[in-house]
Order: structure tokens, then C-alpha cells, then sequence
């Protein structure tokens, strides 16, 4: 409990706060300004919900405790998981390479349509990875600029998506459990994963990815926190 | 312990029961029906085989030995298989080498299930099934019980999972009237809409598009000497009249499990039953309710007709095929079908928004980008196959591909009411789907390319619905990208606001019976 309070109302490391680019209802204000890192006071009025009748009720938030600060301002991921990706796709890439060598390899010693010999196919193998690797540093790139999160009031919001954009709202009452994980890459690059699962059929939809361990392990906290707060009998 | 049919006017609870003794031939006979086939067909040379290597008798024996050894398991599956109902739990134990031993709040039971085929019925013996909604498929499965303890069953678990209180809720268990009973008329039309209308105009394009080619390769062949304008004709008939009598098979099989519908309603809970041949009857707890979806085909809806599906988050039931989707109402004439609805799920009257008019746009651009696709896919075939048919013919299509874009744009829509957002899509089939806030699970907005460029966006609303694992979610698809904004925003709002008034509904509800409780036993006493 107290690890968040600690920091004076701080967002952790790891997640840098960026200027909103749109207003989101429920959404506090940082006065524009993209520094409430160090600016506690800098967030005003705790969101309102938007219905006048129960304007009056304090959200989620708000009665659990959390730092209205840490409330509202959207946040990218960790910078190294551009790097995570492109490890991936770059794996993902070799294989594909070495696959279609060794295929060229063998349509040039069975057929005439490539000329025999091993430098051809490996041309080709060396070509698809290379292209494939290159797709995969674009996809980092953009989705890693796509990428935003925000735990607002009463819900975790996500936004994210190179081609689709899909923005995610999960009300903090539907959530069941919050896991993070941290694959053997992630590890090294020192990163993780945060999975938020609701009893709704895309609840495995909701992850974010590329956070420091520590900011992953404080939004866990944070948001089971948030979740037995808002807790309510009868889910399903 | 108690076996079999002996339990008169009891109670069912705190008493260990076993499974219907009859269910140990019917396992046998069903689960040992793959294994007589296979000693049919693999028996005889794999007995030869081990005879000529062992010897005659040790191989008799041995086949000897595995058939005792399947009757020993049967009835050891039914001597190590024991439930229990008490109070709130239904508890099961189980398994003959790993035993397992379940319980289920009642309280979290979704839908209590009784099947029933044709030999079960003629032994008596029924399938009871309930559903919760973490398991995949069915939370506990018992074959089989006797089919008058499945009905004990069934009503004493949803009566105990109403609320703790036995003696409350016992003056409740008969309330129930019945809301919907199927007519032969409205089975008739059940028949003949059910057959999906999608799949037959697509085999009707197809048909007419290829079958001429056949037709006349066919009638070459067939009839010598006949005129080959006749012969260009048979194709498509014979198409027509295959679709014709799939959909009519189709439709008497579905009419026959929708033989005999009736829907009954109690304070709590809604009880259908069905079925010609083989008996289905469950329970719908109207406080789990997830979603409704009132759904038309081209058919129904030209008649007046349509269908309605109440949605819990009772696992999907799995292996039973066509009961996989409960229908609360297989066809009823539509005002009936909104009338049922409300009753469920009050949305009151909806007033459709429909996408702004780009979407229409969007979606000419797609039909005839498909169009295009399919012409080229034809000619390159033709210039592949050098056969010569009519590769342009699919560009007659692009005449309808207006009307179909406009159509479709037509029957998409949503409406935010005021506990319940509505959303509609689907001309051949239009799907209403009413959610009620406080069931909403998470809400996403998607933009694709495609979208973005006519600042479009589609707005999906999850529940846990058991049918929403397939994709069949709520959407409010192609709506402009500020009502994209604003509907995801209203929609996880409300939900917290609908939470909020039912809480308060309920703390008050909960305290009004105390004092008429307490003022009843004051009466008692005095």
C-alpha cells in the first residue's frame, strides 16, 4: 500500500507522462504544460462521470486513495520496447530467411530455375530476412508511437494500433484478476507485461506491454487496489 | 445413500444420491457401441493374430477379459459416482481411479439443463447439465439421472439459488405462467425460415453463374438430341430445386427440436422446454441475463417474424450442436418477440441512429471491389483453363451493388437508452442486441484504414455472454468518429451509474421485506 504514496504522488519510473492529445472525459487536465512529473499540484478537480445525478459520487479512484496526479495522464511505454520488438520480429525474420534459403537451396539443386549452387539461395534468404526485419523495425516504430495508456478515474483506457487503431476502456469493477509477466527477453531488456482480465470474452485483449518492472508491479498493486475498491457482488 | 427412484415427497437436500441404475447399461451400450464396431471390423484378424501366437484359449481369454473389463468399469463408475444438493452447494464426487471431488455454489449455477434422447426417454433416464460461467463447457455433467429426479433437481437448485432462504422462496416455486407457446403455424414458419437465407442466396449466385457450364456438359451427356436451350436450363433447376429441398430437410429437423416450445416464467427465472423427438428443457435466471438479441432473417422479417435469445454466461454447451444457442423464442411474430423483450429487459421504445451516410459510401466501394476480385478471379480461370464461360458475367453484379450498399447501411444503427444500449446490424440476417449498462465488460473502439479515411469508426461492447466468444459482441459499426468517441465514453460511464442505482435499489429493496417479515412474525406470535 504505501510503496505508491511514497513518491509524493510521483508517477513512477518508467512510463513517461506526454501532453494529452485529445481531451478523454474523465480525464483530469495537466494544464497542458506535460510536466505534471514533477508538478503534483499541477492536476486539478477530480473527473466527474458525467451523469448530473451522480455527479456528486466520488470515483474509483478517489476512493481508493490514488494520487490524483497519477489519475488522467496518459503515459507511453518504456522506450526499450522497440528494441523488444524488433529482437522478435528479427527472430521471427532469420527463421523466415533460413527457411526460404534452404527452400531456394533446393529448387536450384532440383530444377533450373534458380542457378545452382549455394550463393543464390542465400541471397534470397539474406533478401526475405532483411525485408522482414525491415517490417518489423516500421511496426515497432509506428506501434510503439501508437501506444498510450491511461489509468483514469474509473477505468484503465488503452490506445493503441499502427493499421487499426483500438482504443480500450475497461471500468475497474469488471476487472478479475491483474497478472504481469516477463518473458526471457524481456528480462534482459528489463521489461514486462501487464495482462488486466475482465469475464468478457477480449479480456485477454487487455496488455500492456513494455513497462519497467517496477512500474508494472505498482500498476498491478495499484489496480487491484482500484478493483476491490469498486467491488460489486454479482460480475456475471 | 439413497439409489434410484426412492425418494417420494423428501427433500432432495443433504442426501447422497447415486446415478440412475439404468445408466450403467446405456453407458455401456453407448460408450461400448465404438468398441463392438471396432471388434467387428479390426476383432476377427487381430484375434486371429493373437490366437495363431498365443493360442485359442489364451486369446478367448483375453477377449473375455477385456469385456469384463469394460462392464467391471461401467458399474465402477457408477458405484464411485455420488451428489449431493445441500443448501447452497451442489457437490459432486467422482472418478473411479482419480477421483475428483466438486463443488459448485449454487448461487453461481447460470443454467440447469436436461436433455433427453429418444432411448433415454423410452428408459426414462435424462442428461442434467449445469452451467457456470468459468468452465468451458459444462460445469457438472450427470448421466444419467432418472428423468423425475432431473425435474426435482432442476427446480430445487434454481429454488435454493434464488437466495438462502428455503421457506421464503417456497411459496414461489409454482408461480409460473406460461408466456410463449409455439403454434403449428408458427412451426410451419419456423420451417420454412429457418433454413439460413445468407447460404441460399450465395449458392443461388453461384449456382447461376457456374451451373450453366455444367448443365450443359451434364446434358450433353444426358440427353442426347435434346435442344441445347433445354439443357442450359436443367442446371440451374436442378440447383434450385437441391436448395430448395436442403432448406426444407433443414427446416423439418429444426422443427422438430422446436416441436412443443414453451416458455414459462417464474419471479426469477424463465423454464422452456422443447423438442419432438429428443427433450430439452432449461432454466434462464432473468438476474443473469447478459444480453437479448432479437434476430430476423429476410424471411422472417418479410412475414412478420422473428426470434429472440437471451444470453447468460453459462458455458456454450459444447458438443450439443444445435442447442449450442438457446433460444428463449425460436419464431414468434415480432411484436410478441419486443413484447417478451421488454418484459425482460426494459429498453422501452428504440429510436435507431443510423451511420452517417459515408458509411454507405464505404460500403459501394467494398461490393464493388469485391466485384472486380471476382470477374478477374473468373477470367484469369477462364484464360488458365481456356475453357469458355461467361467471365463477365459477375459485373452485372455491380448494377446491385448500390441497392446492396444501401441496404446494408440501412439496418446498421444503434440507440442509447437509458439503462440499455441497442445496436442493430445485418440485412439478411438483422441482429438487435440489447446490453444492459450494468452488464457491459469492457468497451472498445476500432478504426481501420479504411475506416479513418471516411472518419469512421466501429464501437464494440463486451459482456460475458457465452455467445460473445464467438464475436458475436454488440457493435455499433461505421458510426462517425465523434459518436465513436462519445459512445465509448457514455457507454463504461453508464455503467457505473447503472451500478450505482441498482446498489441503491437493492439496499432498499432488501430492507422493505424485513419489516413485513418482521410484522409477519409479530402475527404468528400474537
Amino acid at each position: 500500500m504505501s510503496v505508491d504514496r511514497d513518491g509524493a504522488g510521483r508517477p513512477r519510473d518508467g512510463g513517461t507522462v506526454k501532453p494529452p492529445l485529445c481531451h478523454y472525459p474523465g480525464m483530469s487536465d495537466p494544464s497542458g504544460d506535460g510536466t505534471a512529473e514533477d508538478t503534483p499540484s499541477a492536476s486539478p478537480a477530480a473527473p466527474s462521470s458525467g451523469d448530473p445525478e451522480t455527479d456528486d459520487q466520488p470515483s474509483v479512484a478517489a476512493e481508493a486513495g490514488l494520487d490524483e496526479s497519477i489519475v488522467g495522464v496518459p503515459r507511453e511505454l518504456a522506450s526499450t520496447v522497440r528494441l523488444q520488438w524488433i529482437v522478435g520480429s528479427a527472430i521471427g525474420a532469420l527463421v523466415a530467411g533460413v527457411v526460404l534459403g534452404v527452400v531456394g537451396y533446393v529448387v536450384s539443386e532440383r530444377t533450373e530455375l534458380l542457378a545452382p549452387g549455394i550463393e543464390p539461395a542465400a541471397r534470397i534468404g539474406i533478401a526475405a530476412f532483411a525485408l522482414f526485419t525491415l517490417f518489423g523495425v516500421l511496426r515497432a516504430v509506428l506501434l510503439y508511437r501508437s501506444w498510450e495508456y491511461v489509468v483514469r478515474a474509473d477505468s484503465l483506457f488503452l490506445s493503441r494500433g499502427v493499421l487499426t487503431r483500438v482504443r480500450t476502456v475497461v471500468p475497474y469493477v469488471r476487472v478479475q484478476h491483474i497478472d504481469t509477466t516477463r518473458s526471457p527477453l524481456e528480462r534482459l531488456l528489463g521489461l514486462s507485461t501487464l495482462v488486466v482480465y475482465t469475464a468478457g470474452s477480449r479480456g485477454a485483449d487487455v496488455t500492456i506491454p513494455g513497462l519497467t518492472p517496477e512500474r508494472a508491479s505498482t500498476m498491478q498493486e495499484r489496480l487491484e487496489r482500484l478493483t476491490t475498491e469498486s467491488e460489486e457482488e454479482d460480475a456475471v | 445413500m439413497t439409489d434410484g427412484e426412492t425418494t417420494g415427497g423428501e427433500p432432495l437436500t443433504g442426501r447422497v444420491f447415486r446415478l440412475h441404475p439404468l445408466s450403467v447399461p446405456y453407458r455401456l451400450v453407448e460408450n461400448g457401441l465404438g468398441l463392438v464396431i471396432a471388434v467387428l471390423f479390426i476383432g476377427p484378424p487381430a484375434f486371429g493374430a493373437v490366437a495363431g501366437t498365443v493360442g485359442v484359449t489364451v486369446a478367448l481369454a483375453l477377449a473375455g477379459g477385456l469385456a469384463v473389463t469394460v462392464v467391471v468399469y461401467g458399474i465402477a463408475y457408477y458405484r464411485r459416482f455420488e451428489y449431493e444438493l445441500t443448501a447452497d452447494t451442489f457437490d459432486i464426487c467422482s472418478g473411479v481411479f482419480a477421483r475428483r471431488e466438486r463443488e459448485i455454489p449454487l448461487g453461481r449455477i447460470q443454467n440447469v439443463d436436461i436433455s433427453q434422447n429418444v432411448v433415454q426417454r423410452v428408459l426414462g433416464i435424462a442428461e442434467l447439465r449445469l452451467e457456470t460461467a468459468g468452465a468451458s463447457g459444462s460445469e457438472a455433467q450427470l448421466q444419467f439421472v432418472g428423468e423425475e429426479r432431473a425435474g426435482q433437481l432442476q427446480a430445487e437448485i434454481s429454488r435454493l439459488s434464488r437466495d438462502g432462504d428455503a421457506d421464503a422462496a417456497d411459496e414461489a416455486t409454482d408461480r409460473f405462467e406460461t408466456v410463449f407457446e409455439i403454434a403449428d403455424r408458427e412451426l410451419g414458419v419456423l420451417a420454412l425460415v429457418s433454413a439460413d437465407a445468407q447460404l441460399l442466396s450465395i449458392l443461388f449466385v453461384v449456382g447461376s453463374v457456374f451451373m450453366p457450364t455444367i448443365g450443359s456438359i451434364v446434358g450433353a451427356e444426358w440427353f442426347f438430341g435434346v435442344e441445347a436451350g433445354l439443357s442450359g436450363l436443367i442446371g440451374p433447376l436442378a440447383t434450385l430445386v437441391g436448395i430448395l429441398a436442403l432448406g426444407l430437410v433443414y427446416g423439418a429437423i429444426n422443427a422438430t427440436l422446436y416441436y412443443g416450445f414453451t416458455l414459462r416464467r417464474g419471479d426469477e427465472e424463465l423454464r422452456y422446454e422443447r423438442g419432438l423427438l429428443q427433450r430439452y428443457s432449461g432454466t434462464i435466471p432473468l438476474g443473469k441475463v447478459q444480453s437479448l438479441t432479437i434476430e430476423e432473417n429476410v424471411l422472417a422479417r418479410a412475414l412478420g417474424y422473428a426470434s429472440l435469445e437471451i444470453e447468460t454466461a453459462g458455458g456454450s454447451g459444447g458438443e450439443g450442436g444445435q442447442d449450442t444457442s438457446q433460444s428463449a423464442v425460436p419464431i414468434a411474430r415480432r411484436s410478441r418477440v419486443f413484447e417478451l423483450a421488454n418484459s425482460i429487459e426494459p429498453a422501452g421504445e428504440m429510436t435507431f441512429e443510423r451511420p452517417p451516410k459515408r458509411a454507405r459510401e464505404r460500403y459501394a466501394a467494398r461490393y464493388a471491389g469485391v466485384v472486380a476480385l471476382l470477374t478477374g478471379l473468373l477470367y484469369l480461370i477462364q484464360s488458365v483453363l481456356s475453357a469458355s464461360f461467361y467471365w463477365w458475367a459477375p459485373l452485372g453484379l455491380l448494377l446491385l451493388v448500390p441497392v446492396a450498399a444501401h441496404l446494408k447501411w440501412r439496418s446498421r444503427g444503434y440507440y442509447v437508452g437509458e439503462n440499455h444500449v441497442v445496436t442493430r446490424n445485418g440485412f439478411w440476417v438483422r441482429q438487435l442486441k440489447v446490453v444492459p449498462y450494468y452488464r457491459v465488460q469492457t468497451v472498445l473502439s476500432s478504426e481501420t484504414v479504411f475506416q479513418r479515411r471516411r472518419r469512421l469508426g466501429t464501437v464494440t461492447i463486451d459482456t460475458a455472454g457465452a455467445r460473445s466468444l464467438v464475436g458475436n459482441d454488440a457493435a455499433a459499426v461505421d458510426v462517425s468518429s465523434e459518436t465513436t468517441e462519445r459512445l465509448r465514453e457514455h457507454v463504461a460511464g453508464a455503467l457505473y451509474d447503472s451500478l450505482r442505482r441498482r446498489r441503491r435499489e437493492a439496499s432498499t429493496r432488501r430492507e422493505e421485506p424485513t419489516v413485513e417479515e418482521s410484522a409477519a412474525t409479530a402475527e404468528d406470535s400474537g
